[in-house]
């Protein structure tokens, strides 16, 4: 008795009987107890989402669809509505949603108990929705829906809501108008309103009448679901109705039409590419509209259309494909995905409260706020490990496999320019204080307890996502221990920075071996690179006695990620720890000083790279029907263009030239540990990809020289400018920064090659660069850790107190400038040789300039740093912390034994590379001969060590028998130089002027000039395509109008 | 003599007409109570066209009994699902017109205006 009751309760039915029952009782609970109407009004909620769940697990487990059959008579002469998975998938997830909107909403609602009647039987209404299997019942659960709304809007008494609910009823009453205009003509010409029968019988459709029926219904909902230009009114709604109710009409009411939409897309196969396509530019339109946002809810609205766009766009797309199997993935994890991150994104907005971007500042001072707004941005772009990652992987390997490639860049660039808008709100946010925002705001109070739904919306994206992994055949524990090792960190972030260094050394060690320790052949080779070298220089870190509250959670997911990295054997494998590294790393970037700015650049190149590798992945996937790398090879005739674009995404990475302005901002600005990090381990990352895509796609599929040709020119010129651009820097950091940028350049240009020596420099070339800009970047730490200093002009004379960074800085200049003895010498002689065996002669000449010109830098940062006049405050500085300096040893020590010993690192090398090109190295003894000369590193140590070390003594000698009289500071005066600026009495200042009058031209701003004017394009455009909001309702109601016209006259109405 | 014209033909193009007239009521006229009635008459006009698709030229009421044979039904009597489906419509139609009364009266409570161009604060 009590299980048959329990049984009758928890049938689909339920949700309407225990909607309508409870919106009965709600008035009369009322009337006794405001308190017991809240408590039902909760209760029927949970209910509603109890049931969907349990009616959805008993169908997972393999239980058959419920039908729901009502008045006795079986349909199509009654109406039935369908449960099965997919409507139970999306009914359980929006009644989920429902429940904790409501929760958040409870503060206003339970003001009214209408409110509590009316939020119910909307729930109701688009449960209906998406259950229904009967035209014209659709037709009154999508009016249940709109009439609970507007009432919902209309609570609100203020004259802006009101205003903006009164547009969107007019235009959605229209629309309401088409969709009961549509289902009589339907009725008139099939004789059924039951859509499967439709469906059966769709032949029936036809002639005009048929097609103005069947547009009617598809304009209607189209108008629903708010494309681009007709969606003024539902704009005007989202910026000003109560966050929680804007959360239901985003993610609720949207769904439940979508849903209606995909049921009747059996009906629409002609209209399919119209659909795409007005989804299509409603997910572009809005995304370059929000770039200009500055209202926070409307710009939530502008990303909610933009994302049902989206949504619809991929529905249709796998219906024209014929691969609705993999709906599951793509519009499902895309759906679960917006559902949660927009309606917490309200919600978020409803807590915070503040109207523009600007002012959300406020946050600053709310670490976990932060984190949960950063979570559901990241979420909405769909950076791993959310949902919408895996559905727009799929859903772009699907389109290439069509050969969509148009729409792959469609969707690609939309979810550029929507990560744009949104980090950059995010780095408002996190940034504070900033003059813009309106001043004189109170400070944000928030009770503990007002963001426990967002933070449920947040822990359900992260657990739904880490889950579809699992559907998508990644390995999965694999790929998420980054996050498992951040979670771990985060969990010990209270104890002090030094002890949360040493345990994530162990976390890292422990994780990194276990992910890299059965690797073979290249990766094998970068894991010691990624892996022990990240440890080795993350070390440095412990120089800094602070807390540093999030740092190491995420080194650790970084570090991990560069393990997990190295072991994937797919492209998603691969481009899922590929994206896990650049969100890391762009939210360590922007831990720094002033790092948010750069961070932002950094992060929106490092996307439009992972977009690029994304695209070509795509690509590849189609041409080979292979996930695996190992088969990017067999991409035929595709290969050039897969090889292209994945070498476009590294070469990005790289900072390679014209596409550098990200690198300077953000090695500058980061922390001075992290940066050393940044640049010798991290940039690895893009070598190791290229090295990749050159191994299985440059030697396997011969794409021809051409690419690698181009790529070789890339390298070379990013060599050049970095160096000249190195060379005019005032700041410490950014001129090693762009040598670091110019470095990469050579090794670009070495892989390019694709010659076993071009190789071994690139590689050989990778580690020395490893071991230097290590050095580099951690004496540059100590340096400014002691001086407080960044610009080189206000050091100088520090050999007296750093003697140790000195001599460590001297070591790995010439292990850098590519000068005998040391190790950098090897590579140059290697590149040289290689490039000249290729007779790439003038890549071969430019390479020989940027050597030269990379001497400039060197010097500079020697003789202004170390030699030369000490500033007086300078005088009682210490060299720098031994922590900093233990790791420098190592590297010192590494970089000795390669330079006598070259053969050492050369054979592995070369043994990794065989598999691929055959050797060509000629060893005979210790001495690698070419046909232009030979490199006997030992005896090249002993030659300069004697001439460096002979006179050295004879000096010092010298030195003990002569009076020597030391110069002090100031016994100096100028001489026919006028200072007209205080740093310019410091010789260190504009120390290059004389080669910047001749060849400065060179290195004026150019890129970033471009990307500028990009920007401001981009912003310009966005701006002319809002021209159709006037905020006229009549306006938008004339629109609909037209849209309909508009879709009549492309569909055929212009052949009647 | 008046011209044999069936009088569902009538009524559909009544319909029709009735639903051009209240576009064309809703996309011109400023003032919101007389978009309402431009969008009562579209509702109106929707009912009529429902109405109108169901009739048989000179058929019967819907209930089969004796004088109409099971046989000759479907050609005999009128579609009852069209009347039906009109019923429900008329409901939802009233109550989209309150609803948007309703919204009237506020906002010229909260506005001193009907006039829907004055409503364009947000649009940006």
């Amino acid at each position: 008795m009590m299980n048959s009751l329990l049984d009758m309760l928890l049938h689909p039915l339920g949700i309407y009987v225990i909607a309508l029952g409870a919106g009965f009782l709600i008035p009369l609970f009322d009337r006794a107890h405001r308190g017991s109407a809240v408590l039902l009004f909760i209760a029927a909620l949970a209910a509603l989402a109890t049931i969907a769940g349990v009616n959805l697990l008993a169908i997972i487990k393999g239980a058959p669809p419920i039908f729901i059959e009502t008045a006795g008579i079986s349909p199509p002469f009654s109406i039935n509505m369908r449960f099965g998975l997919f409507e139970g998938g999306v009914v359980f997830a929006l009644n989920s949603v429902a429940f904790l909107a409501a929760l958040h909403l409870l503060g206003s609602l339970r003001k009214h108990a209408s409110a509590l009647l009316l939020y119910l039987i909307m729930v109701m209404g688009i449960n209906g929705m998406i259950m229904t299997r009967d035209l014209f019942n659709l037709f009154i659960f999508i009016e249940i829906t709109s009439l609970a709304t507007y009432a919902l809007i209309g609570m609100e008494r203020t004259g802006s809501v009101l205003a903006a609910g009164f547009k969107y009823i007019i235009a959605t009453s229209i629309a309401s108008a088409f969709f009961l205009l549509g289902t009589v003509f339907i009725y008139y010409q099939t004789g059924t309103l039951n859509i499967d029968d439709i469906i059966v019988h769709s032949d029936l459709i036809q002639g005009p009448i048929g097609l103005i029926a069947s547009l009617f219904l598809l304009t209607s909902l189209l108008i629903e679901l708010k494309p681009y230009p007709a969606n003024g009114w539902g704009l005007d709604v989202y910026e000003t109705a109560p966050s929680g109710i804007a959360s239901l009409i985003s993610v609720g009411v949207s769904s439940g039409v979508l849903f209606a939409l995909y049921k009747l897309l059996p009906l629409m196969g002609d209209f399919l590419p119209s659909i795409a396509l007005i989804s299509g530019v409603t997910f572009l339109a809005s995304n370059i509209i929000g770039l200009k946002q500055g209202n926070a809810r409307r710009l939530l609205g502008y990303s909610s259309i933009g994302q049902m766009g989206l949504l619809t766009m991929a529905l249709v797309m796998l219906q024209q494909l014929d691969a609705m199997d993999m709906a599951i993935i793509v519009v499902g994890g895309l759906f679960i995905n917006h559902l949660l991150a927009k309606a917490g994104l309200f919600w978020l907005a409803g807590i915070v409260n503040r109207e523009q971007i600007n002012d959300w500042s406020a946050l600053s001072q709310h670490p976990w706020l932060l984190f949960l707004f950063g979570s559901m941005i990241a979420a909405l772009i769909g950076l791993p490990p959310f949902p919408g990652f895996w559905g727009k992987w799929e859903l772009i390997m699907q389109l290439a496999t069509a050969d969509y490639y148009g729409w792959i860049l469609l969707v690609l660039a939309g979810s550029l320019l929507e990560a744009a808008y949104l980090f950059r709100w995010f780095t408002r946010a996190w940034q504070g204080d900033i003059t813009t925002g309106t001043a004189g705001l109170p400070a944000l109070r928030i009770r503990f307890w007002q963001p426990a739904t967002v933070g449920i919306a947040v822990f359900l994206l992260y657990v739904m996502g880490s889950g579809m992994a699992t559907l998508m055949d990644v390995t999965v524990p694999a790929f998420l221990l980054p996050l498992a090792a951040g979670l771990a960190m985060l969990l010990v972030d209270g104890l002090p920075g030094r002890l949360k260094n040493i345990v994530m050394l162990l976390i890292v060690g422990f994780f990194g071996i276990g992910l890299t320790h059965n690797l073979t052949g290249i990766n094998l080779l970068f894991s010691y690179l990624l892996v022990g070298g990240g440890l080795l220089i993350s070390i440095g870190a412990l120089y800094r006695k602070d807390n540093r509250r999030g740092f190491y959670p995420l080194l650790a997911v970084l570090l991990v990620s560069l393990a997990a990295l190295l072991r994937a054997r797919t492209s998603l494998e691969f481009f899922f720890s590929w994206e896990l590294m650049t969100l890391s790393s762009y939210l360590l970037i922007a831990v720094g000083r002033n790092g948010l700015k750069p961070a932002l650049s950094y992060l929106l190149f490092s996307l439009g790279a992972a977009y690029f590798i994304f695209a070509g992945f795509a690509v590849a996937f189609a041409a080979t029907g292979s996930l695996l790398l190992a088969d990017l090879g067999d991409a035929g005739e595709q290969a050039g263009l897969v090889f292209g674009l994945l070498a476009a995404g590294f070469v990005i990475k790289l900072g390679g030239f014209g596409l550098h302005i990200w690198l300077p901002g953000s090695y500058a600005e980061a922390d001075d540990d992290f940066t050393a990090i940044l640049s010798s381990v991290v940039s690895k990352a893009g070598i190791f990809g290229l090295v990749t895509i050159a191994a299985y796609l440059g030697v396997q599929a011969d794409i021809g020289l051409d690419p690698a040709y181009v790529l070789g020119w890339i390298g070379i010129l990013t060599a050049t400018f970095g160096a000249l651009m190195a060379v005019f820097q005032e700041d410490i950091k950014r001129l090693v920064a762009y040598s670091s940028m110019g470095q990469l350049g050579y090794i670009v240009t070495g892989v390019a090659l694709m010659s076993h020596l071009g190789w071994i420099s690139a590689l050989y070339t990778t580690v020395n660069h490893f071991l230097f800009k290590g050095i580099l970047f951690l004496a540059v730490a100590g340096i400014i850790l002691r001086t407080n200093e960044r610009l080189m002009y206000k050091m100088g004379g520090l050999i007296k107190n750093m003697p140790v960074t000195f001599t460590f800085t001297m070591i790995a200049i010439i292990a850098m400038s590519g000068v005998p003895p040391l190790s950098g010498y090897g590579g140059k002689w290697m590149l040289f040789n290689a490039l000249m065996d290729k007779g790439w002669y003038w890549i071969a000449a430019l390479a020989f300039f940027s050597s030269a010109v990379a001497f400039l830098y060197m010097f500079r940062l020697l003789q202004t740093v170390f030699l030369g006049q000490r500033k007086l405050e300078h005088a009682k500085l210490r060299e720098a912390p031994a922590i900093l300096l233990a790791p420098q040893v190592i590297l010192i020590a590494a970089i000795m034994v390669i330079s006598a010993y070259p053969k050492l690192l050369l054979d592995p090398l070369s043994a990794t590379i065989d598999p691929w090109i055959a050797s060509t190295l000629v060893w005979e003894g210790t001495s690698l001969v070419s046909h232009y000369g030979n490199w006997n590193a030992p005896m090249i140590m002993a030659i300069v060590g004697g001439v460096w070390m002979i006179p050295l003594i004879i000096l010092l000698l010298v030195s003990l028998t002569l009076k020597i009289q030391k110069v002090e500071q100031f016994n100096i005066v100028f001489a026919a130089e006028r200072p007209r600026r205080p740093e310019e009495t410091h010789f260190a200042y504009n120390f290059f002027a004389h080669y910047d009058r001749a060849i400065g031209f060179l290195v004026r701003p150019r890129a970033t000039a471009f990307w500028n004017a990009t920007v401001e394009w981009t912003h310009t455009f966005g701006s002319s395509l809002r021209i159709f909001y006037t905020g006229n309702g009549q306006t938008y109601a004339l629109f609909i109008i037209m849209y309909f016209i508009g879709m009549f006259l492309v569909n055929g109405g212009l052949e009647l | 003599m008046i011209p044999d014209i069936p009088i569902s033909l009538i009524a559909l193009c009544c319909g029709l007409a009735l639903i051009l007239i209240g576009l064309w009521g809703m996309l011109t006229q400023r003032n919101m109570i007389r978009i309402i009635i431009g969008f009562s008459l579209i509702d109106t006009g929707i009912h009529m066209v429902m109405v109108s698709i169901g009739y048989v030229t000179g058929g019967t009421a819907p209930i089969i009994n004796d004088s109409v044979p099971l046989a000759e039904a479907v050609k005999r009597i009128v579609d009852p699902v069209p009347s039906a489906l009109v019923l429900t419509a008329i409901v939802i139609g009233l109550g989209v017109t309150s609803v948007m009364l309703s919204f009237a009266v506020r906002i010229y409570k909260a506005r001193k205006t009907l006039m829907i161009d004055e409503l364009t604060e947000s649009k940006l």
